[in-house]
């Protein structure tokens, strides 16, 4: 290994900064033994990947599946609903219809009661790992989406301004509440766990942002300019606040 | 957050169950070792999952509590009990008996791995296997960037001997 090595491999894996980057570029266009020695590492460790995935096709899965505590094997998020798992119903109907109609089903729970965040983690919790998953929206149908809530419920709902860390847009649609519109602007996570922004134009005077727990969910929820808004997903509750915190001066 | 932790760390076990006898392969060069901590490692996940963070890498999650098992447990057992393991020949590339089959390349990368440190195997893989970034695996090996650059340069430097 020579003194050079580490930054030499370091080029390879795409990982010095730019300055570092530059003079490196610089002293191997100046120099032919550090070239060759750049040749011969990134050649070393072009192999190194596919011989690890050698070792992976060694494991002894069944052996190793049969060791899980009893329950754990092959065992997805799904959730089973009247008999039939939603991620059997999400492969092949339009999953936007489900996600409203679960919605549906549990506003006429609640009825008049004016307790539309309670409503909403309601509908939330039945939404699985796989309800948003497979919607991956091109930029023209996701600003589509966003304008048809926007001409609803208002706002400035545009896909910068709804854009997330972290967060991956899959769908907006719409909803009512109490006769008020409700627009909900569905993410998921690199788990594909779904985390909502809905919008309720219930005429609502301004509120700060204010945290809250239902059951297992994180809820953010703030009210201004006649709308009250909610960040609502299986999340730590300082996430949610600090998701709030980024759409407020936005949305 | 209990409830979706569990869901999250119950539905992760599954599809990172080769990658993580994998790591402990690359860990232990012990092939009815690394069963072991496999199973080990799912258990402790299982009785742990509250502390699971939803939303984060269950991968990620479960390699940590692979390592710290091996570390603290199993590798630091086996040096009380006599000194360490047994130094097995070509542990990466045998089943102790006879040869895996595999291709000629990767047989030789995997031997020439074999021969390097502890430490140097594990950060090769965690990078160069796993896709963690030199800062993700400084993170993930409680150690500086710069040792992991010096750790990756030496493998690649050993596996350039090959040629």
């Amino acid at each position: 290994m020579s003194d050079n090595d580490a930054e030499l491999v370091a080029l390879i894996d795409n990982e010095l900064d730019e300055s570092a980057r530059g003079a490196l570029l610089a002293r191997l266009a100046a120099d032919e033994r550090l070239r060759q020695r750049y040749e011969e590492l990134r050649e070393a460790g072009a192999p190194v990947a596919a011989s690890f995935d050698e070792l992976l096709r060694q494991a002894p899965l069944a052996r190793l599946r049969a060791a899980l505590p009893a329950g754990e094997a092959v065992r997805g998020p799904s959730r089973r609903f009247g008999g039939i798992a939603l991620r059997e119903l999400a492969a092949g109907i339009v999953i936007g219809l489900i996600a409203a109609g679960v919605a549906a089903w549990a506003f006429g729970l609640f009825g008049d009661r004016d307790n539309w965040l309670s409503a909403v983690a309601q509908y939330t919790d039945l939404y699985t790992n796989e309800t948003f998953t497979p919607l991956t929206p091109d930029a023209a149908l996701q600003a589509t989406e966003l304008s048809a809530v926007r001409a609803k419920v208002g706002g400035n709902l545009t896909p910068e301004n709804v854009a997330l860390p972290g967060l991956r847009f899959t769908t907006a649609f719409m909803l009512s509440y109490g006769n008020h519109p409700l627009g909900v602007i569905a993410y998921v996570d690199p788990t594909g766990a779904p985390v909502l922004l809905c919008i309720l134009g219930n005429r609502a005077p301004d509120a700060p942002i204010r945290a809250d727990r239902r059951g297992d969910l994180s809820l953010a929820s703030w009210s201004d300019d006649g709308r009250s808004y909610l960040v609502i997903g299986h999340m730590p509750k300082e996430r949610a606040v600090a998701l709030a915190q980024i759409l407020e001066p936005r949305v | 957050m209990s409830e979706a932790s569990r869901r999250e760390v119950r539905a992760g076990l599954e599809p990172a169950l080769a990658r993580l006898w994998r790591y402990a392969l690359v860990l232990s060069r012990a092939r009815d070792v690394a069963d072991d901590l496999v199973q080990a490692t799912c258990l402790r996940a299982i009785e742990r999952a509250d502390q699971f963070m939803p939303g984060t890498r269950v991968d990620r999650w479960l390699f940590a509590i692979l390592r710290s098992i091996w570390l603290n447990e199993i590798r630091s057992q086996r040096i009380r009990e006599g000194g360490g393991f047994v130094d097995a020949q070509d542990a990466l590339t045998t089943d102790g008996a006879r040869e895996i089959e595999m291709n000629i390349t990767a047989s030789a990368v995997l031997r020439a791995i074999d021969r390097l440190p502890e430490a140097q195997r594990e950060t090769i893989l965690l990078v160069y296997g796993e896709g963690y970034t030199y800062a993700e695996a400084a993170a993930a090996l409680g150690v500086p960037i710069g040792t992991i650059m010096s750790r990756l340069a030496a493998g690649r430097a050993a596996l350039a001997k090959l040629k």
